[in-house]
């Protein structure tokens, strides 16, 4: 194990050290840590984050904070991470695959955090450990699970996790999909159709789709204005569809026989019930529909590890509990962002980095033994319906007869206005919030 | 880690009204709780200075509540702000500009560690009371 770890935690902590934290008189009075040089170090409880996502770092950082001294590593597959926010933009062009890259080395070197890249294969909630497929196995107090969404891609006849990495991409997941997705679209003929198909809720960014369908019809209106994009839904409502429809009236002519968009709601027969990959048509109560390029979010369950642990009840999502995401099927252990039933919370990014944050001064408090403070939470979710058109949706968040709930008359999404500057800000706002985001959570 | 004896006494003085304050249940998230919140727009304990969203420490208490109360109650022109504000009560938002005003009037990305870690301790100490 000792391997796994950085210098953090085998650094020689002097007398003179723990004087500096403790005080002379507690180094003297008890004489805890005189026995050995590097006792205050090996005996800090240890919280491990399987995840380095924007749940786990932000809670790595946080709990930093909340607690100068404990013992923290993550465990992450991947060497970089691609945040799925933003990720709609690559498809597009306005931004780059690299630009939504990051990493944890400041993780690890400002906030004094282990980072172990491997994959976790197994724990065992009884003996408090955890194992990786290189091997080893991680001791620890409290475990924080941050594992993201699994797809179900069994709920759509004739489609598969190979369809969905030749030719059905979902782009739900940042990187080669994004990738995938843009090629499909900058080939998309003169005159072409393009599918999109949400998912049931709840699911990862409620606003992707829609967002996902304005940028599709802006670059089509910019370079391929006779194509167009249909969003088939099994959905009759979609989070800010006030702000989203009125945008599309705008900008793309929705509602008219030129428009750009077409949204078959669930009522209609929107729901997709089989994809054929060969012929790229999909079946739906509404009839076929045949495109140049689909584009289906599979409905979708709590990510793969957090199934695996069995951290999952029976709707395939993680219940934990209101004031600390502690799970309430494993004592000890805590779930994160996508995953957790987070009640009227939406599965953002941004609610994914206020849960850590509460989560941490519930670790933090817990392991000293205190009293859990009250929770707050809050989200924003900035969207735009083309690139300089923004909408919003923002709530604070409190725990109230067992859920979490919008606090006061906080909830409300962009208003509708004839205010031009009104969306042109929300853009502005979403470009700050995401070079912001991104900063509180990796740096 | 190496903490400075300022942040020692501050942590001690911290943990030490947490344990008194735990015997009721907490009416309302203390104002660090509530200012983390707030990072995602407005930089790591408010510390961002280079975006068009205000940076928040350091800012003078009463300008963040006359602020705060003016969105919540309608009477500033806000794009999102607004609905904001109305998520908090005139308690929420005093202990919120006290924690805010604690914190460094300098970039999070040159703030250190300990320099953090010391603001942060000497904001929770005040227990959100200007």
């Amino acid at each position: 194990m000792s391997q796994l770890e950085n210098k953090v935690f085998d650094s020689k902590v002097t007398r003179r050290d723990l004087i500096k934290v403790f005080g002379a008189s507690a180094v003297a009075a008890t004489g805890l840590f005189g026995a050995s040089k590097n006792a205050f170090a090996k005996s800090a409880p240890h919280v491990v984050v399987l995840g380095g996502g924007v749940g786990g770092s932000t809670f790595a950082k946080y709990l930093r904070f909340a607690d100068p001294d404990v013992k923290i590593t993550i465990i992450e597959q991947f060497p970089e991470y691609i945040t799925c926010l933003r990720s709609n933009d690559v498809i597009v062009g306005y931004h780059t695959l690299d630009e939504l890259t990051f990493n944890l080395d400041t993780i690890k070197s400002k906030y004094n955090v282990n980072v172990v890249i491997d994959k976790v294969i197994g724990a065992d909630f009884d003996k408090r450990t955890v194992q990786t497929a290189k091997g080893h196995t991680l001791s620890y107090d409290k475990l924080v699970v941050s594992p993201g969404i699994d797809f179900k891609f069994e709920d759509y006849e004739g489609h598969s996790k190979e369809l969905a990495e030749t030719k059905i991409f979902h782009g739900y997941k940042a990187g080669p999909q994004t990738l995938a997705l843009r090629q499909q679209l900058l080939s998309v003929p003169k005159g072409g159709t393009a599918i999109i198909a949400p998912p049931q809720n709840p699911f990862r960014c409620p606003p992707g789709p829609y967002e996902r369908a304005s940028f599709f019809a802006e670059y089509f209106q910019k370079h391929n204005p006779t194509a167009k994009v249909i969003v088939l839904d099994p959905k009759d409502r979609f989070t800010k569809d006030g702000p989203f429809k009125k945008a599309w009236e705008r900008l793309y002519g929705y509602k008219t026989d030129n428009s750009l968009i077409e949204w078959v709601s669930g009522s209609e027969g929107g729901r997709v019930l089989s994809v054929d990959g060969d012929n790229l048509s999909v079946e739906t109560m509404a009839g076929t529909f045949k495109a140049d390029m689909i584009n289906i979010i599979p409905n979708q369950r709590a990510g793969k590890l957090a199934q695996k642990l069995g951290l999952t009840d029976a709707s395939g999502w993680c219940p934990i509990k209101r004031e600390s995401m502690e799970s309430q099927i494993q004592p000890g252990v805590y779930v994160l962002g996508d995953s957790s039933i987070a009640d009227a919370m939406p599965k953002s990014g941004y609610s994914a980095n206020s849960q850590a944050k509460v989560c941490a001064r519930a670790v933090a408090d817990t392991l000293r033994g205190n009293e859990l403070g009250k929770a707050i939470y809050s989200n924003v979710c900035y969207s735009l319906a083309g690139e300089n058109y923004g909408v919003s949706i923002a709530a604070i968040y409190e725990v109230r007869d067992g859920l979490i709930q919008p606090k006061g008359k906080s909830a409300g999404v962009s208003p509708i206005t004839d205010k031009p500057a009104q969306p042109i800000l929300e853009a502005v706002y979403q470009k700050n919030w995401q070079r912001e985001f991104v900063k509180d959570v990796f740096s | 880690m190496k903490q400075s004896m300022k942040l020692n006494t501050l942590l001690a003085a911290f943990s030490l009204m947490a344990a008194t304050s735990a015997q009721a249940e907490p009416q309302m998230a203390t104002g660090g709780a509530m200012a983390w919140q707030c990072a995602p727009c407005h930089g790591t304990n408010g510390q961002e200075f280079v975006e068009a969203m205000p940076p928040l420490a350091g800012m003078p208490a009463k300008q963040f509540i006359d602020a705060m109360i003016a969105y919540r109650e309608g009477t500033r022109a806000a794009i999102i702000m607004d609905r904001v504000a109305r998520g908090f009560t005139d308690d929420e938002i005093k202990a919120m500009a006290a924690w805010f005003e604690k914190q460094p009037v300098k970039q999070w990305e040159n703030t250190s560690l300990t320099e953090s870690l010391e603001a942060q301790a000497a904001a929770e100490a005040t227990g959100g009371q200007e």
